[in-house]
């Protein structure tokens, strides 16, 4: 099957200008100044099947935005290639747009002041898409993120999440193939977080679209993303199952524990911290944690237990600080 | 001792960003005196004297009126634009509560000190001018000096007079730019607009003779409105003013109690 | 429909109803604006008279009439600025109207277009005023006011070419205000907008003639103002025809390297 998007030493660098703080270099900077180049995308290799969801996860500044940047166009590679339904992306072929949808969190295309209605017979007439056809998208859209009437409001009087639900309307109305979203709950409440994520999900299960996420938030790539990629400092570090992206890396388990004495010093079991309430976490490696439970239950006066993986943000956090260069 | 060094360092940092601001400032002050002189000679291609004045007269003029402009760029109008923020924002408490004298410190407080560019250039035109004139009687620079300072009072009070007006009616967003129009007006001598215009550009909206009479001081022709109505005039618009200042202030503390 | 016509209906018609919900401030707008053509107005009339009667061809009736007309055609001329450039690369619209597969250019043509819908309806009632104050003599032919309603169109458009064209300079630099500077002090002294054109001296009538300025303003508010053979009218529609090209041809030129910088800085 053909792929959706295939990606081949896709690189991207930047020339910065540097500045120092500091007068003197304050005086150079009027004259010379010293560049310096930033490698921000580094030899990127990515085949993705069409209806896939794969979620970009990242420290801030690692390279996923620009990634993302580099698969839908907005930026042409310094190096390697691209080919996104058959297109190269950075040629902005209009026959690859009409096929296309990039919503960044934050960002707005909807026109400020109307109401987004009209944003979107706009879109209707740039996409080209059959009245019929359009209005019954629309509609369906409409309801599915639940929005009603606030489609005729100007959209400046719209709230955040309200504002991100009428830009996915917009995006969606000529029913794209390939769907790029940059940080799409960056800032929403945590109910405005749930309901876009079901959407999507929805979405690409219906339609079968292909999906590209880049998320802040850990929950976003957890609910929706089968697949995720991990890119550090420009690289991939990590391509293939989030579920196993906990096992792979992970060489702990974490205990916690609610004993019933809060006294009881649970130091000899593993390494272990209060976390509030009287409970405790215990830090073992993996393979030993049934035995420290087992010893644990039997030795100790235990009100609860749970035992799980430590929290994947952990995880990537251990992984970026080991520096691993891994690919499963 | 080292904490102003320290500060000075940080001036001197800030105004090397801002070099580029400067020069950009210096360009446009330099294209409008330019495009100023460029009328003046397609005006005086065509005749010797427009309502009396020659060509190095109305140099002068145009220098002044350059003058008046910085002065109305760099002092008076960011100064209002701010009042006119805080009036909208109902944020003009803080100043009111400081132990200074309200109005002085709303007139002055967001001064952009670069903008006065156009004091230097109009000056320059204002000398040039003079020389190609033959030079001016040294009694008539005091005069001149008096004339342009109750010249930009008048404009002054004219621009915070409207400013004050939005205690009572808040909306007037377009101030900056419909004054400027009407401003473009100075740039001639009052005398050849006809009556009606002359009138209001006299009393209503104060800057033709603003502009016109120092002019006419400096270059030594009689001034149909003189230096002495000019002062006048000026003493009564900044009255008036700073009664207007009153009642404003004491109607808006009353909006936001 | 569908297609670009349909784009531009639609855009047009969005924009003639959010400028008619700005009447107000229309007309202020349109207030301000009157002063710089009315001193202009009386300072010539001032020397035609000082003249015996007429300069350059124009006496101040027709010099009233010519002012008069200048107010609509300042109007007309009145287009997306480059200023708006750096709002939108900032903002991340450029980003979002890269990827549609239409020419962004187009939402600005389609939008300011409609708007000079409403500022063509309301100015009839501002130039009638002006009428009955400054006594003008209009030059009324069929071919002269046909000519004239196309030629404010034209203006319009080249016009939004030549400033998208500064506009554009913003994906290099963000002095781009200063080239700004430099056009609009060219086109206020060799456009017909400070002075008729006749009035200008003949080296600066031949150095006009480079620029596409005069075709922007003074030619057509002379195809009313100033008795001119048809041919001499039609010709004149053929160099506004000219000027669009070129515009277009440039702006397409660099519309692609700017484009480029852009996909190649990233925002």
């Amino acid at each position: 099957m053909t792929p959706a998007i295939e990606a081949v030493g896709l690189t991207r660098s930047f020339t910065v200008t540097e500045r120092d703080a500091g007068l003197r270099s304050a005086f150079g900077g009027l004259f010379h100044r010293p560049t310096r180049t930033v490698h921000a995308v580094r030899d990127v290799n990515l085949r993705i099947e069409p209806g896939e969801v794969v979620g970009f996860l990242g420290a801030n500044g690692a390279g996923k935005t620009t990634t993302l940047k580099l698969l839908a166009g907005l930026l042409h590679p310094s190096d390697g290639t691209v080919q996104v339904l058959g297109h190269r992306p950075a040629r902005r072929e209009p026959a690859y747009l009409r096929r296309m949808a990039l919503v960044m969190g934050n960002r707005y295309q909807l026109q400020w002041d109307l109401p987004a209605v009209d944003s979107y017979e706009l879109n209707r007439t740039i996409y080209q898409i059959p009245r019929d056809q359009f209005r019954r998208t629309r509609d369906e859209l409409v309801e599915l993120l639940e929005l009603g009437d606030l489609v005729r409001k100007p959209v400046r009087t719209l709230s955040l999440g309200e504002r991100m639900k009428a830009e996915l309307v917009g995006s969606l109305l000529h029913q794209p193939e390939v769907l790029f979203l940059d940080e799409p709950t960056l800032g929403l409440d945590v109910v405005m977080q749930r309901r876009i994520r079901t959407f999507v999900a929805d979405y690409n299960r219906s339609r079968g679209a292909t999906v590209l996420l880049t998320s802040h938030y850990m929950a976003d790539i957890e609910a929706l993303c089968r697949r995720v990629v991990v890119i550090h400092r420009g690289r991939i570090l990590y391509d293939g199952e989030l579920s196993r992206l906990g096992e792979r890396f992970t060489a702990h388990r974490e205990i916690e524990v609610t004993p019933a004495d809060p006294a009881v010093d649970l130091s000899p079991y593993g390494d272990c911290r209060p976390c509030g309430d009287g409970r405790s976490r215990i830090r073992v490696p993996a393979d030993e944690a049934p035995s420290v439970m087992a010893k644990l239950l039997a030795e100790v006066q235990v009100t609860d237990l749970t035992v799980a993986a430590p929290p994947i943000e952990d995880v990537i956090e251990q992984i970026f600080a080991s520096n691993a260069e891994v690919l499963p | 001792m080292k904490l102003a060094l320290l500060y000075l360092r940080v001036q001197l940092l800030n105004e090397l960003q801002y070099r580029a601001n400067f020069l950009l400032r210096l360009v446009h002050s330099v294209l409008a005196l330019g495009s100023g002189l460029v009328a003046l000679a397609l005006v005086f291609g065509q005749v010797n004297r427009l309502d009396g004045w020659d060509s190095h007269q109305l140099l002068v003029l145009m220098g002044v009126y350059t003058m008046l402009n910085g002065v109305v760029q760099m002092l008076v109008m960011p100064n209002a634009l701010q009042l006119l923020v805080e009036i909208e924002e109902g944020t003009l408490d803080l100043v009111l509560l400081k132990p200074v004298d309200a109005q002085l410190a709303v007139s002055l407080r967001a001064t952009q000190v670069w903008q006065g560019l156009d004091i230097l250039t109009g000056a320059g035109t204002v000398v040039v001018g003079l020389v190609l004139a033959g030079g001016v009687r040294p009694a008539a620079v005091p005069a001149f000096l008096i004339a342009l300072v109750c010249g930009g009072v008048l404009v002054y009070s004219f621009l915070m007079s409207l400013t004050i007006s939005a205690f009572w009616f808040v909306k007037l967003d377009n101030i900056g730019e419909l004054f400027g129009g009407i401003f473009q007006a100075a740039r001639w001598p009052v005398g050849i607009y006809p009556g009606w215009l002359r009138i209001g550009l006299t009393f209503l909206v104060p800057v033709g003779v603003a502009v016109t009479v120092p002019a006419e001081v400096l270059t030594g022709k009689p001034s149909g409105f003189g230096l002495l109505a000019l002062a006048v005039l000026a003493a009564a618009a900044l009255a008036v003013t700073r009664v207007l200042w009153r009642r404003g202030l004491r109607h808006y503390s009353g909006a936001s109690a | 429909m569908t297609g670009l016509p349909a784009f531009y209906l639609a855009a047009a018609r969005q924009s003639v109803i959010q400028r008619f919900s700005y009447r107000a401030s229309n007309y202020l707008f349109m207030a301000g604006m009157l002063a710089e053509p009315v001193i202009y107005l009386i300072v010539w009339s001032t020397v035609a008279r000082a003249q015996g009667g007429s300069v350059g061809g124009y006496t101040p009736g027709s010099l009233a009439a010519y002012y008069i007309v200048w107010t609509l055609v300042r109007n007309m001329n009145v287009v997306y600025a480059p200023a708006g450039f750096e709002h939108r690369i900032a903002t991340g619209r450029m980003s979002g109207r890269l990827l549609l597969p239409l020419h962004p250019i187009h939402y600005d043509l389609a939008g300011f277009g409609g708007a000079k819908v409403v500022w063509i309806a309301q100015w009839v009632p501002v130039a009638a005023v002006l009428v009955l104050v400054f006594r003008p003599e209009f030059h009324f032919t069929v071919v002269g006011v046909l000519v004239f309603l196309v030629a404010i169109w034209g203006a319009f458009v080249i016009r939004s070419l030549f400033l998208w064209l500064i506009g554009l300079v913003t994906f290099w630099t963000t002095r781009a205000s200063a080239l700004f500077e430099l056009y609009l002090v060219l086109e206020l002294l060799l456009s017909g907008r400070l002075v008729p054109i006749t009035l200008l001296p003949q080296w600066m009538q031949n150095a006009a003639a480079w620029f596409p300025f005069e075709w922007t303003f003074g030619f057509p508010i002379d195809a009313v103002v100033t008795p001119r053979s048809p041919s001499v009218l039609l010709t004149g529609l053929g160099v506004q025809a000219l000027w669009v090209g070129i515009g277009s041809l440039l702006l397409a030129v660099v519309w692609r390297r700017a484009v480029r910088r852009y996909t190649g800085v990233g925002a």
